[in-house]
């Protein structure tokens, strides 16, 4: 029987009155990255939390690669990785010690190399015998994933590993990441910058409220989810008539010359879609004889259908398009 | 009608992952396979050890602080007490005053120090957030406290035996019986520590650290007989003595160092070794159950 990698199952954490994480189930597959989105507060540090070890009070059951979090925690704690979401550092130890002692915890030996490779490959090796107190804010938020790899896991946890870090750092990481993946490690992570999941991640879950109201493949989302539009500039004002004739599902005048149309994406991803939608309005423009000046378009991007789905849920709102973006077409 | 998201949420998805290929599934699985089979096989003797020599040299890197001071203020005491004013007193007990005076310095110094070497040390990793390095680790309970009590015990030990020594040099004479001695200093140090451990779980900020050394380790203590003999006290205060477990401790140690001691012996031995199992198990069901600690 197939037993994924991950595996959570009515994952219930409540405090006081508050129900951090809601009857979550979900199920991550060996080799995967996969992306858990949702505001502050929606239990994703929560949720994570109960997998690695640091919140074990829960209802439910969770379990790596079948095996318990909590009653066979000291085989599934050596499978998984976690990067914290907050910044921490032990002020007494240089930064290659902080990372023999997390080895030996794990009961790593000969772990030096490793430690040495992981400071190198993280830009740390200058600072390896400097005290952590004195690393900036983006090399402790470094060594803390070197921490988390010491041991080498094979499911990777990184709670907002980037939040309050720099573009570098962060090309860096995700650069790592994928690195990671293809040498075999599972990655599960949370951001709060959605262009990272979407570039990513192969599945995406959205939590709200403690609750899983999302669980899709990247693709999959956009599909479903997404939808593209068309902004047309017409060398000529346009009459209501004309645009009544034109027979779009969705326009919106942005002013007397140029149209904004939107339509559901079809296809399985975006740059295999088919666009039927767009035909029949084509066909009207020229059928009116209206002369297009520009033409501008795109999709939805994740963060489109995160707030959509934030919103509470697909409905008939229409997804809020983003202003100004550039031309892509100029007659 | 379209489903909600809500509806849609368990299912599993109909479109492929986009990056995920079949080589890199395979790689990730043969990954897991290995990594399972070492981690159903491993033993963590090494972890226990690692958090051990970790609280060593984090005490160590303060040494002036952590070792040093501590024996200091306490020869102090012992200059003060045992010289100065106890020069008025020839004997307690039936031995000389600076003799009587050694083993209850050493008791409140071992006490004292077991107890902070573990409640700072586990309270400030919950402080600077490290404490999470500890908790996603697959040491066990009885292998937190073995380490981080074998590390109180060494601090409290080392400090013990500084004043000890430094006594000895200055004219003490305190070694009747090192096997009653070193039993007292172990299982002192121990159960302090442990109950040092217990507090730094449970304490929620520096004050509650604070509070047992300041406003209950420290009066017991002096109130133990550090300093006279409770059979000089007048009734009821020798009778309300015998409820103090620290009485106990001290002339256990002080039987240990100079044959002398105003109670059972046996008693205090087992109210030792009684504070080092209760501590064990209070801790154990803490760090076990998740209770304050991964909630």
């Amino acid at each position: 029987m197939h037993t994924p990698l991950l595996r959570i199952e009515r994952l219930t954490k409540t405090y006081g009155d508050l129900t951090a994480v809601d009857d979550v189930d979900l199920s991550v597959e060996a080799g995967e990255i996969f992306a858990l989105l949702g505001p502050n507060g929606a239990g994703k540090t929560t949720l994570i939390s109960c997998v690695c070890g640091m919140v074990q009070r829960f209802a439910g059951r969770v379990r790596v690669a079948g095996f318990d979090v909590r009653a066979d925690y000291p085989v599934t704690r050596r499978l998984v990785g976690v990067v914290p979401q907050e910044l921490n550092f032990d002020g007494f130890f240089k930064a290659r010690k902080v990372l023999a002692y997390q080895a030996g915890f794990f009961g790593k030996r000969r772990a030096k190399a490793r430690a040495r490779r992981l400071l190198e490959d993280f830009r740390l090796a200058e600072k390896a015998d400097a005290n952590t107190r004195w690393l900036s804010g983006g090399m402790k938020r470094r060594l803390m994933v070197c921490k988390a790899l010491i041991h080498e896991p094979v499911l990777l946890f990184l709670d907002e590993p980037t939040a309050g870090v720099d573009v570098e750092l962060r090309d860096e990481l995700w650069a790592y990441v994928r690195r990671l993946r293809d040498e075999g490690t599972t990655v599960f992570l949370t951001t709060h910058y959605l262009e990272e999941a979407e570039n990513l991640a192969d599945r995406i879950a959205i939590l709200r409220e403690g609750k899983l109201v999302l669980l899709e493949t990247n693709a999959g989302l956009k599909a479903r989810f997404g939808q593209r539009w068309l902004e047309i500039r017409f060398q000529d004002a346009v009459g209501d008539d004309a645009v009544a004739r034109l027979g779009a599902a969705t326009v919106q005048r942005l002013d007397d010359r140029t149209l904004r149309f939107s339509y559901r994406e079809d296809g399985a991803t975006r740059t295999q879609a088919k666009q039927p939608a767009i035909e029949p309005l084509l066909e009207g423009i020229r059928r009116e004889g209206l002369r297009v000046a520009a033409i501008d378009g795109g999709a939805s991007s994740l963060e489109d259908i995160f707030r959509q789905v934030m919103r509470g849920g697909r409905g008939s709102t229409p997804v809020p398009f983003p202003a100004g973006r550039p031309s892509t077409a100029d007659n | 009608m379209d489903p909600s998201p809500e509806d849609n949420a368990p299912e599993q998805p109909a479109h492929p992952a986009p990056f995920l290929t079949d080589a890199v599934r395979a790689s990730a699985r043969q990954r897991v396979e290995a990594k399972v089979a070492e981690a159903t096989q491993a033993t963590n003797v090494l972890g226990t050890f690692t958090l051990f020599v970790k609280e060593m040299e984090r005490f160590l890197t303060f040494a002036l602080q952590s070792l040093i001071s501590p024996a200091l203020t306490t020869m102090l005491w012992f200059l003060v007490f045992g010289y100065s004013l106890g020069g008025q007193l020839s004997e307690m007990g039936g031995i000389p005053y600076v003799d009587f005076l050694v083993p209850g310095l050493v008791m409140m110094a071992v006490l004292t120090n077991a107890f902070i070497n573990s409640s700072f040390s586990f309270f400030i990793t919950k402080v600077h957030g490290t404490v999470a390095d500890l908790l996603v680790t697959p040491l066990t309970p009885n292998q937190i406290i073995l380490a981080y009590t074998a590390a109180s015990v060494v601090r409290a030990v080392a400090i013990g035996s500084i004043i000890w020594g430094v006594a000895a040099l200055m004219g003490a004479s305190t070694m009747h019986h090192a096997g009653w001695t070193l039993g007292f200093l172990l299982l002192t140090s121990a159960g302090f520590g442990i109950l040092g451990l217990l507090i730094g779980i449970l304490a929620r900020d520096f004050d509650h650290v604070n509070f047992i050394p300041a406003f209950l380790l420290l009066p017991l203590t002096f109130l133990g007989g550090v300093f006279y003999s409770v059979t000089l006290l007048p009734a009821p205060w020798d009778t309300v003595s015998l409820f103090n477990p620290i009485l106990y401790m001290i002339n256990g140690l002080r039987y240990g160092m100079t044959g002398v001691s105003d109670v059972s012996v046996g008693l205090g031995l087992a109210i030792s070794a009684g504070t080092v199992a209760a501590g064990w198990a209070a801790t154990w069901w803490l760090l076990a159950s998740g209770k304050k600690l991964r909630e």
